[in-house]
């Protein structure tokens, strides 16, 4: 027995006959915890959570939520025996009734205790519907339609919460306020929530961990901060796409060698023995921006992202290198101009494949 | 709703075992005055009459498939060739040998499966105004073959059952080569391709589209009666009769017919039914309603028929009726070869 | 476990469906005789060029009249175009053959034409200024004004449907109205076009009571007299051949065609609301005239006729039974709908639940009966039960069925159901296909087991698209001739029926009485739906 509040062990997942993502097993461990699952679009997310939702079966492995199991090879508990409430992707509301309808259908359906911590008015307020509960779901925006079908799965407080891809129809100016309130309610509900995205800024806010699938196979299932500051594998750099790969020779226990950036150094969390070729991992926080300095490579691009710039810098060995700079720097760089990088150059954490 | 229709349903079983007196007609002959007439029987037997009303042809085909549980008693249909025809398969039984029958109904008219209920006669419409006495004079069935009707003749399509009839008596009395020839001639006499029913052709002659045609003879006492309308009626008196082959064998006669269908759970009441309309009254009321000829003898043909028609005409009983029906196919057979439509 | 009974279901409904067309063909492949050698060659070619013509015909004037006045009353605004709207439907009401008996008896020699003119002008000779319209033309008008409607419907929707963006694209373009028209607005909606015209072609083939009337040979009626009145069973086989041929071709245009044109009408982005064009002077006097014409021609003429007749003879009116005639329409249209609807049902939950191809192929099967003739699935049904009472029952031991399905009210369902149930199956179905799985899903998600899913989220849903299929299932069966013709129970006519043989009767008079009430209870059914049919997309 153990005390996982959802375990996924060895299962195969699997769409009209066949396997979408291949042996999987990956932990809740508290109830109220959220995770995130992150992947590029038809890599097979959905059917994660349609088959923890039960609306496919598996053939091997097991899915056990609170100790009970859910799914395995022998056993299927039917969907609507389960608990778990899954928002999808599309529009799920009941087309003849309204939107309050629907919101109160999902309340009935379960005959949910009075003693609710958030009466379903607070989540209507919050997801900011309340406009639209007279309407029908065809006279409604995809956007609306999303959180009108969020908040009908919200008030059945279900045992498990599976959102796909909960904000892909919001506006983006609207979108980050609801992740912060989504968080919140989630938290103050100790709702457990899987949410599947292709946004890695969302699932890094959302989740307490966050699971990358990549080819068939979960490639990494870890905190936020280790996702992106250690990728376990390139295909995990290349999807996040927020660094690049440079060659490098190890010169020492924390020191490495490339052509165009000289000597670097930092902490490798993985041991290279000395002069073995690598690839290193260099994100657009690693390199710092110094106009003094003698190390000046090509601006060939330049991204205003409002809060910093990110430069592309092109090296005399044709590799492009992002660097980020605070968006109040004193000037700015036009494209063929020279940027300076500061030397030492020192990084914290040394990744490399 | 439901149960309204399980009770209707079980209604239409049960409907059809409750009543032990009762006799099923298959009817192809489709006129207000038969119903009358069964009402009629009903009121005078207790025997409740139950009829199926359709082409003939569906009606065959289903006392066919439906073989020996079929509830069909008799078929009624408007045509000697039809009945010999139902015979010739097997459908009928013998039965129809009542007194009333056979001292009745002229053994032309009958075998002991079918028996006629009434006659009509094929004959010659004309337009007194385009065509001659002497034109007429001795004019036959044959003669419609005569150039000299040239583009004059109207009849109706080769399909219909009347003139398979017409064309069978034909061949039984002239053979199949010569009615062959006589049916090219009567192509090349057409006035129009044919269309329309045998009132049509009627019309057609007192439209002046063609100066003579070939229909029934309760036709025009149809139109005559107004049942159709004062123009008709007015159309009507614009054409007059001509029975042909007086000379000779006599005019073309058919009946209606009513079969005894093989099988039959009410036969008794069946063969009752015959009787009854053989009877002098219910013959009236064919004559007075369908203006059909009377099948027995000492009942009169409506006043319409015997005033604008003539009574005293020869008609043909010599040919029996029965080989309407053997010589169908070869009457058809004639006719689309030489392009009749 | 649980999916078998879906499974059985739909292998059931299709077993029902398929058994009486396979009955026609094995039945035609018995080669029994050799009768007629000569005639088969002549109507075998007057068959196939009869139905040809006729086909040709009926398409030609369908596609004018239905894509003519769509194009009008769904771009224009003109006096009278929201009456036309709808008012041009209602055509719909008017079986060809009743068309037919009103087309012959305005036009023959003395008849209504004839009496008009005679009250306007005074006596005369006016029959030879009449045309006669009888024989293969007056059916191709008989049946192209009954069955336009089809055409206008699909082609009004997929009009509606188009974006506007289309319709600048036109002006923009600097197109003239008929360029626009010919090169943008027609090529978009040839499916539902195309659609139309193939329902169209195939109720031409399965006409019976308009050709039989105007007694002319097609291969329909071909099929039905070499096996009726012959015996012929290898002629009509070889009739039949042609025919289905004719048919399969229809049914996969009609089939392709309506999947495309779902394709067009679900184009989400760029609709707007289009304005009409309002139009002045000339020109809306002639759309106006356009649709006025066709509304009196082809529901108004007919409409006029046999009401003018039942007043001429009332003697008739007194004579016919019209609440019983109306009680047992009223009851087979009532029993049919509730049967059709009960498996329709099953079979799209069935469908929409297992997912499974071998159901979807059944499916499509159970929907091939809409393409037999009835007359010719009438027959067919009768042959099979003598066929399986004969080998299977009694060679068992058991008491006949026969008198259980033939000549009786459950036949009689039986058959309408094998001929309906594509239009039971598909109205449904386009309900259905409208909401998304992920409704069930998340249905399922809120705790309701699959039958409450069924009961308290599918029913009401449909509501709407099960109300118009038991409309429409209603209006067919009220219209329909040779099925009820063939198989009815002793001493039971329904409107059609008496209709039918008054005027096989020449007793046209006579058919006027029933087929006033038939127009007048068709064109209720059809007030009734076309709320749905007509509904535009904002609505």
């Amino acid at each position: 027995m153990s005390n996982n509040f959802l375990e996924i062990k060895n299962v195969s997942f699997r769409v009209g006959g066949k396997t979408k993502v291949k042996n999987v097993s990956f932990n809740i461990k508290n109830k109220g915890d959220i995770i995130c699952l992150l992947g590029p679009s038809g890599v097979g997310k959905t059917t994660i959570l349609r088959t923890i939702a039960g609306l496919e079966k598996i053939k091997s492995g097991s899915i056990k939520l609170k100790d009970k199991i859910l799914s395995s090879a022998k056993n299927h508990i039917e969907p609507e025996n389960r608990n778990i409430s899954l928002s999808f992707q599309e529009n799920s509301l009941f087309p003849h009734y309204t939107v309050e309808k629907n919101i109160h259908l999902g309340a009935e359906a379960k005959k949910i205790n009075v003693k609710k911590k958030v009466s379903p008015k607070k989540i209507i307020k919050l997801l900011n519907i309340e406009k639209i509960l007279s309407k029908y779901p065809h006279q409604i925006s995809a956007g609306e339609a999303q959180r009108a079908a969020l908040a009908r799965s919200l008030v059945t407080q279900p045992d498990l919460l599976l959102l796909d891809e909960p904000l892909s129809n919001v506006d983006q100016s609207f979108k980050e306020e609801i992740q912060v309130q989504l968080k919140k309610l989630l938290n103050n509900l100790k709702i457990t929530t899987i949410v599947v995205t292709h946004d890695s800024y969302e699932a890094f806010y959302l989740g307490s961990k966050c699971g990358v699938i990549l080819n068939d196979q979960l490639k990494q299932y870890d905190d936020p901060y280790n996702v992106y500051h250690f990728p376990n594998s390139i295909e995990v750099v290349n999807f996040l796409n927020r660094g690049i790969l440079i060659p490098a020779k190890v010169t020492g226990e924390n020191s490495l060698e490339n052509e165009d950036l000289g000597t670097i150094k930092g902490n490798f969390i993985k041991h290279y023995p000395k002069g073995s070729a690598v690839k290193l991992l260099l994100q657009p926080e690693d390199l710092e921006h110094d106009d003094k300095s003698n190390l000046k490579l090509e601006v060939v691009d330049r991204k205003f992202r409002g809060t910093n710039f990110i430069y592309t810098l092109k090296t005399a060995t044709n590799h492009l290198i992002p660097v980020l700079v605070h968006s109040h720097h004193i000037h700015q760089h036009q494209v063929d101009e020279k940027f300076g990088i500061k030397r030492p150059i020192h990084i914290d954490h040394i990744v490399c494949f | 709703m439901k149960k309204i229709s399980i009770i209707t349903i079980l209604f239409t079983f049960i409907s059809n075992l409750v009543f032990a007196s009762e006799v099923n007609i298959f009817n192809a002959r489709h006129y207000k005055a038969d119903a009358e007439l069964y009402g009629k029987f009903t009121a005078a037997t207790g025997i409740k009459v139950n009829l199926i009303n359709g082409k003939s042809g569906a009606l065959e085909k289903r006392m066919i498939e439906e073989g020996a549980d079929s509830a069909a008693d008799l078929y009624i249909t408007a045509d000697a060739g039809r009945c010999g025809a139902f015979q010739a398969k097997g459908m009928t039984q013998r039965g129809l040998t009542s007194p009333t029958i056979t001292s009745s109904v002229p053994k032309n008219f009958r075998t002991s499966h079918w028996v006629g209920v009434a006659k009509r006669a094929r004959i010659i419409y004309y337009s007194p105004e385009r065509v001659t006495g002497a034109e007429l004079s001795g004019m036959t069935y044959e003669g419609l073959a005569d150039p000299k009707w040239k583009g004059r003749l109207v009849i109706r399509k080769s399909s219909n059952i009347y003139n398979k009839s017409l064309v069978a008596s034909l061949i039984a009395n002239n053979g199949k080569k010569a009615t062959a020839e006589w049916a090219k001639g009567v192509v090349a006499n057409m006035a129009r391709e044919s269309t329309g029913n045998d009132r049509a052709q009627i019309m057609a002659v007192a439209a002046g589209e063609a100066d003579i045609a070939v229909a029934n003879t309760y036709y025009l006492a149809l139109m005559l009666s107004g049942n159709k309308g004062a123009e008709q009626q007015e159309a009507a008196k614009k054409v007059k009769a001509f029975f042909p082959n007086q000379d000779g064998r006599g005019t073309h006669m058919n009946i209606s017919c009513a079969a005894l269908v093989k099988g039959a759970p009410n036969k008794a009441n069946a063969i009752a039914l015959v009787d009854f309309l053989l009877s002098p009254e219910s013959q009236e009321h064919f004559t007075n309603n369908t203006f059909e000829f009377p099948m027995i003898s000492g009942v009169s043909p409506s006043p319409l028929v015997v005033n604008n028609l003539g009574l005293d005409f020869k008609q043909d009983l010599k040919t029996k009726v029965s080989t309407y029906g053997k010589n169908q196919a070869a009457a058809l057979e004639v006719m689309t070869a030489a392009g009749w439509k | 476990m649980k999916f078998n009974f879906w499974y059985l279901s739909s292998l059931t409904v299709s077993i029902i469906v398929i058994v009486p067309i396979l009955t026609v063909f094995t039945s035609f492949f018995e080669d029994t005789s050799n009768y007629f050698k000569i005639l088969q060659q002549t109507f075998f070619h007057e068959y196939i060029f009869n139905s040809l013509t006729l086909l040709i015909g009926v398409i030609f004037f369908t596609f004018i009249l239905g894509v003519g006045s769509a194009y009008i009353v769904s771009f224009y605004k003109f006096p009278g175009a929201n009456f036309f709207k709808w008012g041009l439907i209602l055509s719909f009401a008017v079986p060809p053959y009743i068309y037919a008996y009103s087309l012959f008896a305005f036009f023959e020699n003395y008849g209504t034409a004839f009496t008009i003119l005679k009250y306007l002008f005074g006596d005369g000779n006016y029959n030879k200024q009449i045309p006669k319209f009888d024989g293969m033309f007056g059916l191709i008008l008989s049946i192209s004004f009954s069955l336009y409607v089809y055409v206008y419907i699909l082609a009004r929707s997929s009009f509606l449907y188009q974006s506007q963006n289309l319709i600048e694209l036109g002006k923009n373009l600097g197109f003239s109205k008929f360029k626009s028209f010919y090169s943008i607005i027609l090529p978009a909606a040839r499916p539902a076009i195309v659609a139309g015209l193939s329902l169209v072609a195939m109720e031409t083939l399965a006409e019976f009571g308009a050709v039989d009337f105007f007694s002319v040979n097609t291969l329909t009626t071909g099929i039905y007299n070499s096996w009726i009145a012959f015996d012929d069973l290898a002629f009509a086989n070889r009739i039949s051949f042609f025919l289905l041929l004719f048919i399969f071709i229809l049914f996969l245009t009609e089939n392709l065609s309506r999947k495309k044109a779902k394709y067009h009408s679900e184009l989400k982005g760029g609709f707007k609301k289009k304005e009409k064009i309002k139009l002045y002077g000339g020109k809306s006097f002639f759309a106006f005239m356009f649709c006025f014409i066709l509304f009196s021609l082809s529901f108004l003429f007919p409409l006029s006729q046999m009401l003018y007749w039942t007043i001429k003879f009332p003697e008739n009116l007194i004579d016919l039974q019209i609440i019983d005639l109306l009680l047992n329409t009223l009851y087979l249209v009532s029993l049919s709908s509730l049967v059709l609807i009960f498996f329709a049902l099953i079979s799209n939950y069935g469908n929409r639940v297992s997912n499974k191809k071998i159901l979807n192929i059944l499916s499509t099967l159970s929907i091939s009966g809409y393409a037999i003739p009835g007359v010719i699935l009438a027959i067919a049904f009768i042959t099979f039960i003598a066929w399986f009472d004969e080998n299977m029952i009694k060679a068992l031991g058991f008491l006949s069925i026969k008198k259980i399905f033939i000549g009786s009210i459950l036949g009689l369902v039986l058959v309408y159901f094998i001929r309906f149930y594509s239009l039971a199956f598909n109205g449904i179905k386009s309900g259905y296909e409208k909401m998304n799985i992920a409704v069930d899903e998340s249905a399922y998600l809120l705790g309701y087991s699959k039958t409450k899913t069924f009961f308290n989220i599918h029913i009401p849903y449909l509501r709407n698209s099960l109300l118009f299929v038991i409309i429409l299932v209603s209006l067919e069966i009220i219209r329909e001739l040779p099925i009820t013709l063939i198989l009815r129970p002793f001493n039971f006519e329904t409107f059609a029926t008496t209709a039918y043989i008054s005027a096989s009767e020449d007793l046209l008079e006579a058919a006027a009485v029933p087929s006033l009430c038939l127009i007048i209870i068709a064109s209720f059914f059809i007030l009734l739906t076309s709320k749905y049919i007509l509904r535009d997309r904002d609505e």
